[in-house]
């Protein structure tokens, strides 16, 4: 099991990594999300023994690596995956996968499993990009790594690939029975993919918890606000019970919030019906197919974002009629 | 890299600094012998100083003027025999400057042999602006094979995308492209400067009164320590120069798929209007002129132990450079300290030929087992000719994407088997680039060779200036026409390998 | 044209020699000199280093000695003379020992060998066949050049032109001169040696006033042909060789009288290594074949006694050089630092 204590990295003289700490599951999926510059490719480059690290400690099984005594890559067991592939441009697929390899039968139990028998004896350069990113994930699991990183894997991808590949890799992770922690700047990959998340704001984990946990009871709001879309509307807490504008409804308080508060609301917790006499006006709607999504400013000035089916149909300008439809607890922030 | 209580040095520093410090040793040796001398600057030598940095300023000039549209042709446009083309523009680096000079001389000017076959009076050729020319010919392909090799690197997608903005095809070359390969004309330019600033037979036959001329005539009045206190001044220029070519920062850019230009029929004879001048002046010419005396007076005396001689010299020393090379190119990437041991190594590029190579025999004389054996002379064409090989190397592996190296690290393979399996085989074009260029210089090279060969042993260069020297100068169009093919046989086998090793190295 | 026909000639004269078995016996059977039939055969390994020769003639003789002396093996290496003597010392320096004999095209190269304690002593035989005046312990001259004056025979007439070259500083006359060459340096130094310090830079200010540099002294001979120039300073077989490729051109040679400006000049071999051999080699280089053989083709002056003299210039005795020890000429710095400061170099 991979445990990361107290791990802080200095990129010249500032502190890009500070305080992390994280253990690794046995074979969970452990995704890393947050917004650019935000530290998460310096700590799979620090746990990879890329990158010297400054304070804490890395411990893997037999080996423990600190910033007096460093391990070096090669003696680490640890696989990664690159956002730009990394395949050895001279050698076949058949070379790159079994790279350091005596025996060739896990070579070939992945390259099956992946899909890429047919293109053994080819050179990466006439390969598609998201067989290429197939050939790096054989590559890393033949070498049976003790835990896999993934760096934005399919950030070079289309968006129609990206979606069933990220599944593939899942599955193929979990086949294998290896953890990994895996790096995005997409949310919804985050939260689909992942055992758990991880949210990096400067350098500092925010909040590490479930995707269901950090979505619907974010530690801060930034992890509200960058887990998808948040409005917050003022009201009062009171045993339970937050008194809004829009109605009651039920509320968790984060971080010990007591009395006036702001309630985070996601755009299906609350439902819209055009009204002569609603509560609130639209300020701009977005046609999304199956669903619209409008942002309304109600009574106290706040501007709440509302998804509904497609068939409910307002204009900016028009009177609308909000109600609080959900029925499990929403987080409630102290009022800043 | 971040620094840490534990300083660790890049794996390349010791070896790169042990191979440094020996180019740097001849240089060492001239302190040695300037001890006596008070020589310094006096105004007399201001008038020579300033002929020595306009030579210089202008074959620079001239240089990248030639070269730089040249390396264009030769890297984006589609032509015809296009390795043939680039084989013969390269080739005027095989020819010593001074059998340019000498042959320029007599076909021109007034009684010259233009003149004499067909009648047409010609300008003379000497001076200020006739050793700019020679010097010109015989130097621009460092700037063209420099260029050319950052050329290839390029992707064209920023050019394309200036195009549908409604720049045409020459702004956008102008613009776009040169820029960007500010560094690979700034090395060749390095090489055309020291180049320049060491010849010595030019000036003199061009009666052009240089900085090596004061210390050729000082050093055939046996002052040699004069002689070698002069070159060290030479050597601030040098290092003048050096610091300049740093200064010049390109940007690092991922290298992606290069441009290719399909010209039109008239732009393609337009582009053999600008060949044509340039191949005649520096190789026809030279070659039509000894021919002609070779005619009227018979040959003699050539053997091809000769060639076979200048051939397994110049190879030797090509290989030895290029491996010598590969720890000093990779130091410089790594740091500063490594740049800096870089550049200790072109010093003995700069110094004129006749004091290095007397520096050498005090260098040689230390190993008496070696003195005067081939196995010196090899080593004294690599301490010269080093820098062409370092920069060649570096270039190459500076493009190489890191994250290969990465990768290879983590699939569990040492830093020294992901240099050799994945760092060495992507830069093969690199080296094979440098192993040309040494071995076009030592197959032209002259005053190493005549005072640390051994006795008797005699190369092309050698033979060719012993008869220009005798004054039998139709004997010197056999040996000239051999320097010029085996040196385009050189080329070709380079481009091959360029072509073998045609990978994209992002990796992509 | 001219520059063409010279040149063309000396390869000519070159190309003619190239049989080195047609070495002529027939010029000059005096007694005196030497005859090669009369010397032992060479055995065994000698290494020469020679300075660039006249014309690649000197490879002729040595390719003639090579064929007359099958049980030789002569390496010889080639380079710039001044190359080769820094050379010879570096190596005595270091304690290497490689070179057995150093032919050099002039005598400063010698003097500086010789200076360094490195030459052998010549036997008195040796140094005996050479004419008085060139004998030497250390070193044997091989073939003289003597300075001279050629003027342009349709500009002036010999009475003309002064015979004491200290006079050529006042007169009006036009003329030619290169001073970056090694044997006009030479001829300074001698000046300085027997005029003095004062008299030299006086005479080099004076000169320089109506004098045009050329970059060597065959530019000068052709300058004077062609008429650009009234007289030169040159050794004397650039003249002698230009006459023989075109018989009618307008270049006459001049001489002054004991003093600096008919210096003879020579080149010289000496001994490195010890034993017989060497000396024997370079007895070779004194008998009457060798030295009749480089008068008659490189117009060169044989300095051993009876032979005779290159054809169209007048006997040594007539021009009275002065008495040098050629091994002084090695001294050129004092005089390249006079030259710079007058402003000629």
């Amino acid at each position: 099991m991979l445990k990361v204590s107290n791990l802080s990295v200095d990129y010249g003289s500032t502190r890009v990594v500070k305080n992390l700490n994280l253990a690794l599951g046995d074979d969970e999926v452990l995704m890393l999300v947050g917004p650019t510059g935000c530290g998460k490719t310096t700590i799979l480059q620090a746990l990879a023994g890329l990158i010297p690290i400054s304070e804490g400690e890395i411990q893997l099984g037999p080996w423990r690596s600190t910033p007096q005594k460093s391990v070096p890559p090669e003696k680490r067991n640890v696989g990664m995956v690159f956002q730009d592939f990394a395949l050895f441009p001279h050698l076949t697929v058949q070379q790159n996968v079994c790279f350091r390899l005596k025996d060739t039968a896990l070579a070939d139990h992945w390259l099956k499993l992946l899909g890429l028998e047919n293109f053994r004896h080819v050179r990466p350069a006439s390969l598609s990009g998201g067989q290429k990113q197939r050939v790096a994930l054989a590559r890393t699991l033949a070498h049976e790594p003790a835990f896999v990183l993934l760096d934005e894997p399919l950030s070079n991808l289309d968006a129609a690939l990206k979606d069933s590949l990220r599944w593939e890799i899942r599955e193929a992770l979990k086949a294998a029975g290896i953890p990994a922690i895996w790096v995005t700047h997409d949310q919804e990959e985050a939260l689909s993919i992942g055992d758990r998340v991880g949210i990096l704001n400067g350098g500092e984990l925010e909040q590490l918890d479930t995707p269901e946990r950090c979505f619907s009871e974010p530690a801060s709001r930034f992890v509200a606000r960058f887990l998808g879309e948040a409005s917050f509307l003022p009201g009062q807490l009171q045993q339970s019970q937050v008194e809004t504008e829009l109605g009651m409804a039920p509320g968790i308080p984060i971080d010990g919030a007591r009395g006036a508060v702001d309630l985070l609301m996601r755009p299906d917790d609350l439902s819209l019906l055009p009204a002569e006499e609603g509560n609130g006006v639209v300020d701009w709607v977005r046609y999304e197919g199956c669903s619209r999504l409008y942002a309304v400013t109600v009574g106290s000035g706040s501007q709440v974002r509302v998804r509904t089916s497609h068939e409910v149909h307002a204009d900016p300008g028009d009177r609308v009629q909000l109600a609080i439809i959900t029925t499990h607890p929403l987080a409630a922030f102290a009022r800043a | 890299m971040n620094l840490r209580p534990a300083l660790r040095w890049p794996a390349s520093y010791p070896l790169a600094l042990v191979i440094a410090l020996l180019a740097f040793v001849p240089v060492g040796v001239l302190v040695g012998l300037a001890s006596d001398s008070a020589e310094l600057f006096d105004a007399h030598n201001l008038k020579v100083l300033s002929n020595t940095l306009l030579l210089m300023v202008f074959t620079v000039l001239g240089s990248v003027a030639i070269g730089v549209p040249l390396a264009l042709i030769t890297a984006y446009v589609q032509l015809r025999w296009r390795r043939l083309w680039l084989i013969v523009l390269a080739a005027p680096l095989a020819i010593p400057s001074y059998i340019g000079a000498f042959t320029l001389y007599a076909a021109f000017g007034r009684g010259g042999e233009i003149q004499q076959l067909l009648g047409w009076p010609m300008p003379a050729v000497n001076g200020l602006p006739g050793a700019t020319l020679v010097m010109t010919l015989y130097s621009y392909p460092f700037v063209m094979l420099t260029t050319r090799a950052s050329l290839l690197s390029l992707d064209a997608s920023l050019v394309n995308a200036a195009r549908t903005l409604g720049m045409t095809i020459a702004a956008s070359l102008w613009r776009v492209v040169l820029p960007r390969v500010a560094t690979g004309i700034a090395a060749g330019a390095l090489l055309v400067a020291l180049y320049t600033l060491s010849d010595f037979g030019t000036p003199a036959i061009m009666r052009l009164d240089t900085f090596t001329r004061v210390i050729f005539v000082e050093y055939n009045a046996f002052g040699l320590s004069q002689a070698a206190m002069l070159s060290l001044q030479l050597l601030v220029i040098v290092g003048l120069v050096l610091f300049l070519e740093s200064r010049v920062r390109g940007s690092k850019e991922r290298p992606g798929r290069h441009l290719t230009l399909w010209p039109s029929r008239a732009q393609k004879w337009l582009m053999f209007l600008v060949f044509t001048p340039v191949i005649v002046m520096s190789i026809v010419l030279p070659l039509a002129v000894f021919g002609i005396w070779l005619l009227r007076e018979g040959a003699g005396g050539f053997d091809v132990a000769y060639a076979w001689n200048s051939a397994h010299a110049s190879f030797l020393a090509a290989l030895v450079a290029v491996v010598l090379a590969i720890p000093v190119a990779h130091a410089a990437i790594a740091g500063r300290a490594g740049r800096f041991m870089e550049r200790l190594t072109y010093f003995g590029f700069g110094v004129p030929g006749i004091v290095m190579g007397t520096a050498l025999v005090y260098v040689g004389l230390q190993l008496p087992f070696l003195y005067q054996t081939l196995a010196l002379l090899v080593l004294a064409y690599v301490l010269r000719f080093l820098p062409l090989a370092v920069g060649s190397v570096r270039s190459t592996a500076e493009g190489l994407d890191p994250s290969l190296v990465k990768a290879a690290r983590l699939l569990g393979a040492s830093p020294r088997e992901a240099f050799q399996r994945i760092t060495l085989p992507l830069t093969i074009r690199g080296m094979v680039a440098g192993a040309a260029l040494v071995f076009l210089e030592a197959m032209r090279e002259l005053p190493a060779t005549l005072m640390l060969g051994p006795t008797g042993f005699e190369t092309l260069a050698t033979y060719l200036w012993r008869v220009y020297e005798a004054g039998y100068f139709g004997r010197a169009a056999i040996p000239g026409l051999l320097l010029v093919l085996m040196s385009a046989l050189g080329l070709a086998l380079m481009l091959s390998g360029e072509r073998r090793a045609e990978f994209d190295v992002t990796g992509k | 044209m001219q520059r063409r026909a010279f040149l063309h000639n000396l390869a000519a004269v070159g190309a003619i020699s190239c049989l080195p078995m047609s070495i002529p016996r027939s010029l000059a059977a005096e007694a005196g000199a030497v005859s090669v039939d009369q010397l032992p055969k060479l055995e065994g390994e000698i290494t020469l280093y020679l300075g660039r020769g006249e014309g690649g003639l000197y490879e002729n003789v040595l390719e003639a000695i090579r064929k007359r002396n099958p049980g030789l093996k002569l390496q010889i290496r080639r380079g710039a003379t001044a190359a080769l003597a820094n050379s010879i010392v570096a190596e005595a320096k270091a304690g290497v020992r490689r070179a057995d004999v150093f032919w050099a095209v002039d005598s400063g190269a010698i003097g500086l060998v010789s200076d360094a304690g490195l030459a052998r002593p010549l036997p008195a035989d040796l140094t005996g066949q050479l004419k008085p005046g060139f004998q030497y312990p250390q070193w044997a001259p091989v073939t003289g050049r003597v300075r001279t004056l050629p003027y342009n025979t349709d500009r002036l007439t010999p009475e003309q032109i002064p015979d004491s070259i200290m006079a050529l500083a006042d007169s009006e006359l036009a003329i030619g001169w290169a001073p970056a060459y090694a044997s006009f340096q030479s001829f300074v130094t001698a000046m300085r040696l027997l005029e003095g310090e004062k008299a030299t830079e006086d005479w080099l200010r004076g000169i320089s006033r109506h004098a045009t540099s050329y970059a060597g002294e065959l530019g000068v001979v052709m300058a004077v042909e062609r008429g650009e120039v009234d007289l030169g300073f040159a050794n004397h077989y650039y003249t002698l060789r230009l006459k023989n490729g075109k018989p009618d051109a307008k270049v006459g040679l001049a001489f002054t009288n004991n003093d600096a400006g008919c210096l003879v000049n020579a080149s010289g071999i000496l001994a490195l290594s010890d034993g017989d051999l060497p000396i024997n080699f370079i007895r070779y280089l004194l008998t009457r074949e060798v030295q009749s053989y480089l008068a008659s083709e490189a117009y060169e002056i044989p300095l051993v006694e009876g032979v005779k003299p290159p054809q169209g210039l007048p006997a040594l005795n007539t021009i009275s050089p002065p008495r040098v020890d050629l091994t002084q000429l090695a001294d050129l710095r004092p005089t390249l630092n006079l030259m710079r400061r007058v402003g000629v170099l």
